[in-house]
């Protein structure tokens, strides 16, 4: 693809400039929705990379030239997809289609708020980050990075984002099910309900609060690797899906979609470590890395443990009222149970977890 | 209080009102067709609000039907003008209340005993009078303290005659007026409504439903009905107290944490309409009660279900595709939920909706729709669509828009905001 003019030491750019697109030779169409992005020399390429791609790839390099570790989620620490891929087939030829539509389209649901990251209220860093930040892509968060990464999830003005696109994905696969009516129900009714408490009350609460926010999507965001293989494994076989090739393919392209987003949350959360971080007032200060590991630390935790558990009983609750007929639902549940390869946490509640990756 | 039930007194009565709007609009159009003007809209503006302020005065007067055509008069944005939609929007829970006796007498016939024999202890004076009923304090047996809502006696007759009338005043107006706006549609609306809301049933009915609904929810309460002491007039349920929803001074005292207050109760009524298709569409500040937990936390009382509802399959869905798309400026997905809850255009130009939506969005706190339905985008909306009236609205939402209006003024008064999508994500803090 034709690359934008962008030297490799530029580390500051315009919000237009984060926005640009490449020149794509065919839009990308899908379910009769016009989505973002689009082909060159038949390769779909993400939308508003031309200029982006590189200057996360810019900021990543210098990090590394500063010698500072970045944030990672290891893989041992990211829960296998539920259902996994055969216990999802297995459903799907049972012809037990609820659960997996209704999956799908939370999915998208979820994508869609994505956009709300736009309205992330930004700490003043100027006060509240002792060194400067110019150059770096925390200081690109609010003029381009974020509105960039809310656009590609919910999409913009005519063009479909994340949330067409799976919705498009699920039709296409699933041959356009009917919607489970309590969609929007489990969506409210699930995820963590509790008080959020402060971690370090002396930062600001927009500080913290924009720490927590990009730790929680950086970790969504590489836990949704395993959907990806999941969906595609699942949509893309011929023998459950309507349209396999089609339908892998729009997840694939989210997929490659998604790959900025963890690039940029990971350097931005990895800068921030290699700063000192202040109370607005002035009065405290704390190395950043203290304040991304604790919180980088606590969010991984519950991510990777409460919610695979809510969502395994969940799904259990789910296929057993999608089958009214005792027995047959008894029988499937077994199967179920069995093609499930299970999964455990590796660390113990008061170890600590490996979230570095120092430099090579 | 005495309400004259006579029927030719009523009729009279309702004809004179309708004689005399009719005149001072056919007045104000000929002397600008005399004078060879084009029509003055602060004038029109001066006939609407006189016009309203004389439709109120003989609604509270003869009460009955008026005052609840009135409150669904006070609903529809979308066909009134706005002077009648905010004068008459106060025929709500504030009138004078009828005597003891009166109430006394429904209680004694629907029970077959005394009404001492009912409840030990019954307060002459009414806690509350609206238009069909009124609420009594009282106590059972049990010791327990209950509010008792008994409907007035001869509230079906009246009702009967003054639909009557308006019927052969409509019938008469658009024999005579050459382009007369269509009242019937209106008033068979409103006989098929007043037929549900006069069998209290139906209420504790849709009490029920919600509170079912609600069982696995401790933010929100909705009063035990005593069934055996519930009948098609009467409907006595569990006494709650508690702080106006929009009060910030009483919630203070009340000792309620305020702190994400707007998101819980748009959470509320984000499960109702959106996830489960059945809704209270009347939630204006005094059908809501709120009291503390034990931390602090509000929980929300809801009182009054007469407006109850239930959306069809599929609604909840449309609206949340809607308020997404204008999020997103995406004006093919706008289009596309605007059809899926049944906006219809005559001419089929859909242009003339997404002006709507373009109009409705200029029109929130940003310039960009977030997720906030406010009362001045919903005046907004309508005005668009009753500047062109080649758009059908469906009922539905505009009782949803009304609602969701209601909820973002007492977010207002709270300088909170009431966001129906921040409340919907999947995991609010």
């Amino acid at each position: 693809m034709a690359e934008t003019a962008v030297e490799s030491d530029q580390l500051v750019f315009s919000f237009d400039e984060l926005m640009t697109e490449d020149a794509y030779e065919e839009p990308l169409i899908t379910g009769g929705v016009r989505c973002h992005g689009g082909y060159i020399g038949g390769k779909y390429v993400s939308p508003r990379g031309a200029v982006r791609r590189r200057a996360i790839a810019n900021w990543h390099r210098r990090l590394a030239a500063d010698g500072l570790p970045v944030v990672v989620v290891p893989d041992k620490y990211v829960p296998p997809s539920y259902p996994n891929y055969p216990q999802a087939k297995f459903l799907l030829t049972e012809g037990v289609v609820d659960p997996l539509t209704r999956a799908l389209t939370i999915i998208s649901i979820v994508e869609g708020f994505g956009a709300r990251i736009r309205e992330v209220q930004l700490p003043d860093f100027d006060r509240e980050i002792k060194e400067s930040i110019d150059g770096t892509s925390l200081a690109h968060l609010g003029s381009g990075l974020f509105e960039a990464h809310a656009r590609d999830e919910a999409g913009h003005r005519d063009q479909g984002g994340h949330k067409q696109m799976w919705e498009a994905a699920r039709d296409v696969g699933l041959d356009k099910p009917d919607i489970p009516n309590d969609v929007l129900l489990r969506l409210m009714t699930g995820g963590s309900r509790g008080e959020r408490k402060r971690a370090f009350p002396e930062l600001s609460e927009r500080m913290e609060g924009m720490i927590t926010m990009m730790a929680n999507v950086l970790i969504i965001e590489t836990f949704a690797d395993n959907t990806f293989t999941w969906a595609k494994q699942l949509l893309g076989d011929p023998e459950v899906s309507a349209d396999a090739e089609r339908a892998a393919h729009i997840v694939d392209c989210i997929a490659r979609d998604e790959v900025p987003h963890v690039d940029y949350l990971t350097v931005a959360l990895s800068e921030l470590r290699g700063h000192t971080l202040c109370s607005p007032d002035g009065t405290f200060a704390i190395p950043g890395s203290e304040v991304i590991d604790t919180i980088f630390r606590g969010q991984l935790r519950g991510m990777a443990t409460q919610r695979p558990r809510e969502n395994r009983e969940r799904l259990r609750t789910e296929i057993r009222q999608a089958i009214a007929d005792e027995s047959r639902a008894t029988r499937i549940a077994r199967t179920f149970e069995d093609l499930d390869a299970g999964w455990e946490f590796p660390h113990a509640d008061d170890e600590e977890l490996d979230i570095l990756l120092s430099p090579a | 209080m005495h309400i004259r039930a006579n029927p030719l007194y009523r009729r009279i009565r309702i004809g004179w009102t309708a004689l005399c709007v009719w005149w001072r609009y056919k007045r104000l159009t000929w002397s600008d067709r005399l004078r060879r003007r084009e029509p003055d809209a602060d004038a029109l503006h001066r006939v609407h609000q006189r016009n309203a302020d004389h439709i109120f005065h003989t609604a509270v007067t003869l009460r009955g039907m008026l005052v609840k055509m009135c409150q669904v008069i006070g609903t529809r944005s979308d066909v009134f003008p706005r002077e009648f939609v905010d004068t008459l929007a106060k025929c709500q829970d504030r009138l004078p209340p009828r005597d003891f006796d009166t109430i006394r007498r429904v209680v004694e016939e629907d029970f077959g005993r005394p009404i001492h024999e009912v409840f030990t202890e019954f307060d002459r004076e009414a806690v509350a009078a609206a238009s069909l009923a009124q609420v009594h304090k009282a106590r059972l047996a049990s010791g327990e303290e209950v509010a008792v809502k008994v409907q007035y006696p001869d509230i079906e007759q009246i009702m009967h005659i003054d639909l009557q009338a308006s019927r052969h005043i409509a019938v008469i107006y658009n024999r005579f007026d050459k382009s007369p706006l269509d009242f019937i549609p209106l008033l068979d609306e409103l006989q098929k409504h007043l037929r549900m809301e006069l069998d209290f049933r139906r209420e504790v009915e849709s009490a029920d439903r919600l509170r079912e609904f609600f069982a696995d929810e401790p933010s929100v309460k909705i009063p035990r009905v005593f069934a055996e002491l519930s009948t098609r007039r009467v409907i006595t349920m569990e006494f709650v107290e508690g702080a106006r929803v929009n009060d910030p001074d009483a919630l203070k005292d009340a000792g309620v944490n305020l702190d994400g207050y707007m998101a819980r109760l748009m959470r509320i009524f984000n499960r109702m309409i959106l996830a489960y298709g059945f809704f209270h569409a009347d939630p204006h500040p005094g059908n809501i009660l709120v009291n503390a937990n034990e931390h602090g936390r509000p929980v929300f009382t809801l009182i009054d279900f007469g407006l109850a509802k239930q959306l069809p399959d599929g609604f909840g869905m449309g609206l949340f595709e809607l308020m997404f798309s204008m999020m997103t400026f995406n004006e093919s997905a706008m289009l596309r939920a605007f059809r899926e809850l049944g906006f219809e255009t005559q001419t089929g130009n859909e242009e003339t909706l997404l002006h709507i939506a373009r109009r409705m969005i200029a029109r929130s706190d940003t310039g960009a729709f977030q997720g906030e339905f406010t009362e001045d985008m919903t005046d907004e909306m309508f005005d668009a669509i009753r500047e062109d009236p080649v758009v059908s609205v469906p009922t539905d939402f505009v009782l949803v828009a009304r609602a969701f209006a209601l909820l973002s003024g007492i977010g207002h008064a709270l300088g909170q905001s009431a966001n129906a999508l921040d409340a919907l994500g999947p995991n609010p803090s």
